[in-house]
């Protein structure tokens, strides 16, 4: 059971009684509704947080196109919304951290804390991970949320919010350059320059990537890549044949090795590039997930010790995003394209820009 | 061809063609100031050089002239070049079969086993060992010790896979380990797994018997399998069950679609699978939900810096390879070609010695 009451009933309880606490609910198919959200009591270590921005992720657009995602299925009404921000109402009684009118931006996941991968600091992995808008666990897309007080990091003063809530998909390229060791030596691949591959090209220039190739289907997505600070572009086809040609094109945009390559799109098509295109002993992390079984030439880069390294998510990653943010060593505000306020005409229109895709990277709300 | 008496031909088996094999002359390179010349007295056949023999081309590697076969070898010392000063003539050694160049990035990072320029015994186009003499680098023949034996120092080359594997992987007494195959490769990884410390290890066979070897080589569980691919859900939950626990690393010792699913599939969240088989170029496989549970995927090419431990390991006895060794062949024509056909064969051939 997520934190957070069902979609009909009687309005919740606000710190002040009299407002109705309302959030964004996928009721089926391509039907979003803006309907009251009861939250749960605020327990000892809790907090209540006012939420101020919120964007919108591939799997958000993907539930409301299909009502799943994997294996993860919606059964019933579910609030959606996970990349969050906002500021402290109302702390629980053990909270000491965090006082009401922080800033902070929120991890998304509580995780049980209790098994063998939490205790062993891989809580990502936790098979009980409670993941906002992930069935059936609502999301965050609503005017308040409860959640954990050790999942909600305070914002410096010059870390807006909007930059809070792109904490959450920033996050997943750290944690990738972080199982990939990004350092001054990695030359670094990525493929797809949609929001996760531009978040994951900017961490590997954060970590320290001196040359970074970027490849895309889409020119203007490419561009946008350029001015993020790719050191080469290289534009792409869908069509399978032409990969041995593309991964040439890329060897000779890189200069030197791939030593990591990052597939952001997840299609057998941009896995097999990487593999191939990825120098003996490198790492090709599987970020992006396309298809389910793949059909790849695994086996020639096994036989190169080209390692394939998986992504879920991300773990202790927002400490690290806000210093980043806060130094200025990652601007992420140039990702925020369309910007949408919390009413039910715009939650539709915002959707449907995201998952129009094109021009539009990171679609957000201001509530 | 002149030997070191002046009479005697150094002959070698020289692969000819598609089953084709013949014992005739090969002419020594003169001995170099690092180089050694040994008389071999212990050559195992590999499925790469089976591979070859039947089709003259083992994946990217294509016989186009003759070349002569083998690389799991020892001998004794016969010559020793002039500024070889660590070994002398009559000792026994092993040796390591590739010869990296020692000046790449690759070699300098110490991943000598990727050089591009690597020479490798029976690899096209160097020629093997499966010879009376060969001459190699001083710095590549390891020592015996004086109870393992020249076979067992052939197997270290067999080992060293496992070996490396093993590292590769991180096995350690916290890790339970899943090896899918039980040829000579997945024994042999079953033997380095646990002299890393692994404290439980499941195999799984298509073939009985080999299972049995396997469960008499120390395996804690065995799961016989099918070649069909639509079995992975049942063989998966399988595995786990004779597991008991989570599954850390699964080695898959065959790599091909069924077996590199099951090993993705059956790997706990977090885990690896560790791909030493490689039998398919195009591959098949539900990577996505593994790559989703941070199952990673580690590949293997031979080995680097292996031998040591590997003699250490058989001098100790933490690990024994003699009961893999199960036929045995002169350095003749027709036993050539019958130890061929024994290793190609299968089955209860694990592995084929010759004995020169």
């Amino acid at each position: 059971m997520g934190k957070g009451g069902k979609s009909h009933g009687g309005a919740g309880e606000g710190k002040d009684g009299q407002e109705e606490n309302m959030a964004a609910w996928l009721l089926g198919i391509n039907n979003l509704k803006i309907q009251p959200f009861k939250l749960p009591p605020l327990g000892p270590h809790d907090v209540r947080v006012r939420m101020k921005a919120v964007g919108i992720c591939g799997s958000d657009v993907h539930y409301l196109k299909k009502m799943r995602c994997a294996d993860f299925v919606v059964k019933e009404p579910m609030v959606i919304g996970h990349e969050c921000a906002g500021v402290i109402e109302d702390v629980g009684s053990e909270v000491k951290s965090l006082v009401p009118g922080d800033r902070v931006a929120l991890e998304p996941g509580i995780s049980c804390w209790r098994c063998n991968l939490c205790k062993e600091g891989r809580y990502n992995l936790c098979p009980e991970m409670k993941f906002f808008a992930t069935p059936p666990v609502h999301g965050s897309l609503a005017n308040q949320v409860v959640h954990p007080a050790d999942l909600c990091f305070k914002l410096p003063d010059n870390v807006s919010l909007e930059e809070g809530a792109m904490c959450e998909p920033l996050s997943v390229g750290v944690h990738a350059c972080r199982r990939a060791d990004i350092g001054p030596e990695t030359n670094v691949l990525v493929m797809g320059a949609g929001p996760i591959g531009l978040v994951s090209m900017l961490a590997a220039r954060a970590f320290g990537a001196p040359r970074i190739v970027i490849v895309d289907v889409d020119d203007q997505r490419l561009s946008v890549a350029k001015e993020l600070g790719a050191n080469e572009t290289v534009k792409v086809s869908t069509n399978i044949q032409d990969v041995a040609e593309e991964v040439a094109q890329i060897q000779k945009a890189m200069g030197g090795g791939v030593d990591v390559s990052f597939d952001c799109a997840g299609f057998n098509k941009t896995m097999s590039t990487a593999l191939s295109a990825t120098r003996p002993g490198g790492k090709v992390c599987l970020v992006g997930m396309g298809h389910s079984e793949m059909t790849i030439p695994l086996t020639p880069a096994a036989a190169r010790e080209v390692d394939v390294v998986g992504i879920f998510r991300y773990k202790n990653t927002w400490p690290l995003c806000i210093e980043f943010l806060r130094s200025g060593k990652i601007d992420v505000k140039p990702l925020i394209t369309h910007r949408f306020g919390f009413s039910q005409r715009e939650v539709e229109e915002a959707f449907e820009t995201s998952a129009r895709g094109g021009n539009a990277i990171k679609v957000m709300f201001n509530l | 061809m002149e030997g070191k008496d002046g009479k005697e031909e150094n002959m070698a088996a020289w692969l000819l063609g598609i089953e084709n094999l013949k014992i005739q002359p090969i002419v020594l390179p003169p001995l170099g100031p690092h180089d050694v010349k040994v008389g071999i007295k212990a050559l195992g056949i590999c499925g790469s050089d089976v591979h070859h023999f039947k089709t003259m081309r083992c994946a990217n590697f294509i016989v186009k002239k003759p070349m002569v076969l083998g690389h799991e070898c020892a001998g004794v010392i016969e010559e020793v070049g002039s500024e070889v000063k660590s070994l002398k003539v009559g000792d026994r050694v092993a040796l390591e079969a590739g010869i990296s160049c020692r000046q790449c990035n690759l070699c300098k990072e110490g991943r000598y086993n990727l050089c591009p320029q690597m020479k490798f015994f029976g690899s096209p186009p160097t020629n093997g060992a499966l010879a009376n003499k060969v001459v190699h680098p001083a710095y590549l023949c390891f020592k015996l010790p004086e109870n393992v034996s020249l076979e067992e120092g052939a197997m270290c080359e067999p080992l060293s896979v496992g070996v490396h594997a093993c590292r590769r992987a991180n096995v350690s007494p916290d890790t339970n380990i899943l090896i899918i195959g039980a040829g000579p490769i997945g024994l042999i990884t079953l033997l380095a797994a646990r002299a890393f410390g692994a404290p439980r290890i499941v195999i799984v066979d298509v073939d009985d018997c080999r299972l049995s070897i396997a469960k008499s080589l120390g395996a804690d569980k065995t799961v016989i399998a099918s070649t069909n691919i639509e079995d992975i859900g049942i063989e998966v939950e399988q595995v786990q069950q004779a597991m008991g626990t989570g599954i850390d690393v699964s080695f898959d010792c065959v790599g091909l679609n069924k077996t590199m699913s099951t090993a993705l599939n059956a790997t706990r969240s977090g885990g690896k699978v560790c791909l030493i088989g490689l039998a398919q170029t195009q591959t098949t496989v539900p990577l996505t939900p593994a790559a989703a549970r941070e199952v990673d995927v580690i590949g293997i090419f031979r080995y680097r810096n292996t031998w040591p431990l590997c003699i250490e390991m058989l001098r100790t006895g933490k690990i024994d390879l003699k009961p893999l060794i199960t036929h045995r062949f002169g350095f003749s024509q027709k036993e050539l070609e019958e130890a061929f056909e024994t290793s190609a064969h299968g089955g209860n051939c694990i592995k084929v010695m010759f004995n020169l």
